[in-house]
């Protein structure tokens, strides 16, 4: 019975993420439409560099909100990691030893806060409110200012192209497959059964604790690959830069059709969502709309989308509580 | 987040067996109690640590500056307890201070109505933020982070980002001086303490929003006014933001929109430290102002060893999950 209530709502959340695929191809044609490079590789390349850090990161978000829980860690965590391969990387641990160093960071972050949530039972807006805070810390200490120095091998290796293949469109295609097995496997259908009702979940023989855990820690483990990819692009450590990234991450799920409340969305939803936040911005540039009004879009475009997912989510109902 | 009381049983049982209003307001208050308590334990270790520290003078300066996180917070404590969050208050802080700024231009004669009228355009701000949670029913989280960043958008469009005229005087002039020999802001305190614990904890529309809080179903089976209250409460929130956000502008004579930023997240914190739960529903207003007072001591103390902000976050933090550890503590014991 749980089965059947994931698989409809799972049709639901469909409707999500195609709205906002079909969104972000409209407004990429506009985008291209005046500005004709943007479908060269180059252009393509370029878009793709622009989303990949908050395609990351809103990932990462995903797993946690998909098994009804908020994490804000997301930004302390990718601070960390920027300081961290800024101030390790040029040294004597490397590109590899820094990266392994930063997974390490995230999985550290997101098992802390899986455990405080899922076994202690804590609340978890407030207790990743307390980790986002405390890492910020972490960040600052490590690296009181901007500064540091990004080893060129990570800086050109992932902005770079493989192949001829642009690097983020790599990173973008393993998220996406990744993604798609974890969705098939048990853990991923323990993910939605959890985040759509808790008790149903447990009584049908779901640990809830391990899944999440196991949702907590995929999500520091995202936030810290997008963290050493912004490190990548940006060259440098600022322990500051990162803090914005919150309402974005969370922008992009919500648009992306994932409901706060778990159970409902996925991480594909999610990508388009951090596609049209980011082409958004380009296309309202190559249309001459000033910088500064791309914030009132943002904004209006998230409560469509949510308008929107509302609406659909109740389309998807009704028929089913005719049949029963 | 229905399930909040499925996920802690104890919590839920607890719910049930509060049967007399003072029994339930007496096991809220240790919270606060120990959060008071810490406060205090800060100050006097300082003390000890620095003679010269504690001073008369150091007190009010520290109550000077936490007048920003003590009115911000009453209005995210009230949200919350709706079992909401505002997300939008920084921005709002931003708007309020800039708009005050603007108005101004550094003299006091323009005081009279701009006053009036940047609260009431922070308030018209909440005011969106309650309809489209109590109307369009949209999750609070959302309706109020993209209003953050619609009217960050608008103030940017407006300001251009850069204008930062000087305040008119007279605000300023209320941020620095003395009357018998306490500053004014400390007076405001007061009185603004008083005028919010009566209506959070002394008021029927505050019980109200208790029930609501705790259970919506059961507010709305007894007939409630869910959605006035609600709008009025996020409506609330918008005013404390701009109060705040004109008092921050008179206290640095000058405005930027980022300004509110820094004071979002602690205002929930003080809210969370002081023993509420960020589910609704629980909490007392005395908690929220101790934990806004001993963010803002804290932060005080910190800069006084001349420690580093990293060092001052790294513990904010820690306190948050401790004050959520106690709180666990707490609610166990009870329920044995």
């Amino acid at each position: 019975m749980a089965g059947d209530t994931v698989r409809n709502r799972r049709k639901a959340l469909g409707n999500g993420a195609v709205a906002a695929a079909g969104l972000l191809i409209v407004m990429f044609a506009v985008y291209a439409s005046h500005q004709p490079t943007a479908l060269t590789l180059f252009g393509v390349g370029n878009l793709l560099n622009n989303t990949i850090v908050l395609a990351l990161a809103a990932t990462g978000l995903t797993f946690a909100i998909l098994c009804g829980e908020f994490d804000l860690s997301g930004p302390g965590v990718i601070a960390i990691a920027n300081v961290v391969v800024a101030t390790t990387s040029a040294g004597s641990l490397g590109a590899a030893g820094s990266f392994g160093l930063v997974l390490l960071i995230g999985l550290v972050v997101g098992g802390l806060n899986g455990i405080l949530v899922a076994y202690l039972g804590l609340q978890s807006l407030a207790v990743t409110l307390g980790s986002l805070i405390a890492c910020q810390g972490v960040a600052l200490l490590i690296l009181p200012a901007p500064g540091g120095q990004v080893v060129d091998s990570i800086a050109y290796g992932i902005t770079g192209n493989i192949m001829s293949v642009p690097v983020p469109a790599l990173l973008l295609a393993l998220t996406i497959v990744f993604w798609l097995l974890l969705r098939q496997s048990r853990m991923g259908l323990a993910i939605y059964a959890v985040g759509t009702d808790q008790a149903a979940a447990g009584l049908s023989g779901l640990n809830i604790r391990t899944t999440k855990l196991f949702a907590f820690v995929l999500a520091g483990l995202f936030y810290a690959i997008a963290g050493f990819v912004f490190s990548a692009e940006i060259g440098s450590g600022d322990p500051r830069i990162s803090d914005s990234f919150l309402l974005f991450m969370f922008a992009a799920v919500a648009i992306g059709g994932t409901s706060l409340f778990g159970g409902r969305g996925g991480v594909l939803g999610t990508l388009a969502g951090a596609g049209i936040l980011t082409v958004l911005q380009k296309m309202l540039f190559a249309l001459g709309v000033a910088d500064f009004y791309t914030n009132i879009f943002n904004g209006i475009i998230m409560i469509l989308a949510i308008l929107f997912g509302q609406a659909s989510a109740y389309l998807a109902r009704r028929p089913e509580r005719r049949g029963t | 987040m229905t399930d909040k009381d499925l996920a802690n049983p104890s919590q839920a049982t607890e719910f049930g067996l509060r049967s007399s209003r003072r029994q339930w307001i007496g096991s809220e208050i240790v919270p606060a109690l120990t959060v008071f308590a810490a406060t205090a334990l800060l100050v006097v270790g300082m003390k000890i640590a620095n003679p010269s520290f504690g001073s008369f003078e150091q007190i009010t300066a520290i109550l000077v500056t936490a007048i920003f996180l003590v009115v911000a917070s009453f209005g995210q404590g009230l949200v919350i307890l709706l079992g909401g969050i505002d997300l939008s208050l920084g921005v709002i802080i931003g708007i309020g201070g800039m708009m005050i700024a603007e108005w101004t231009h550094g003299s006091n004669d323009a005081l009279l109505y701009a006053i009036p009228l940047t609260l009431l355009c922070c308030l018209g701000i909440g005011l969106i933020n309650g309809l489209g949670v109590a109307i369009a029913g949209i999750p609070p989280f959302i309706v109020t982070l993209a209003s953050g960043i619609t009217f960050y958008g608008v103030g940017l469009g407006f300001t251009a980002g850069n204008s930062q005229q000087p305040v008119a005087p007279a605000i300023q002039h209320f941020m620095s001086s003395r009357w018998l020999g306490v500053p004014y802001p400390v007076y405001f305190i007061v009185v603004f303490v008083v005028i919010a614990w009566l209506f959070q904890n002394r008021s029927a529309e505050g019980r109200k929003l208790y029930a609501i809080g705790s259970s919506p179903g059961a507010a709305r089976i007894l007939g409630l006014p869910m959605a006035p209250l609600t709008i009025a409460v996020y409506a609330i929130s918008g005013l404390c933001a701009g109060i705040t956000g004109i008092l921050l502008a008179g206290y640095s004579s000058s405005a930027t929109l980022d300004m509110g930023n820094a004071l979002l997240m602690p205002s929930i914190a003080a809210v969370v430290i002081g023993g509420a739960r960020v589910t609704g529903g629980s909490g007392i207003y005395l908690g929220t102002l101790a934990g806004a007072l001993f963010l803002s001591t804290l932060s005080t103390v910190i800069t006084t060893l001349s420690l580093s902000q990293g060092f001052r976050d790294l513990v904010q933090g820690g306190v948050i999950i401790i004050a959520l550890l106690l709180q666990r503590g707490r609610l166990n014991l009870r329920s044995r």
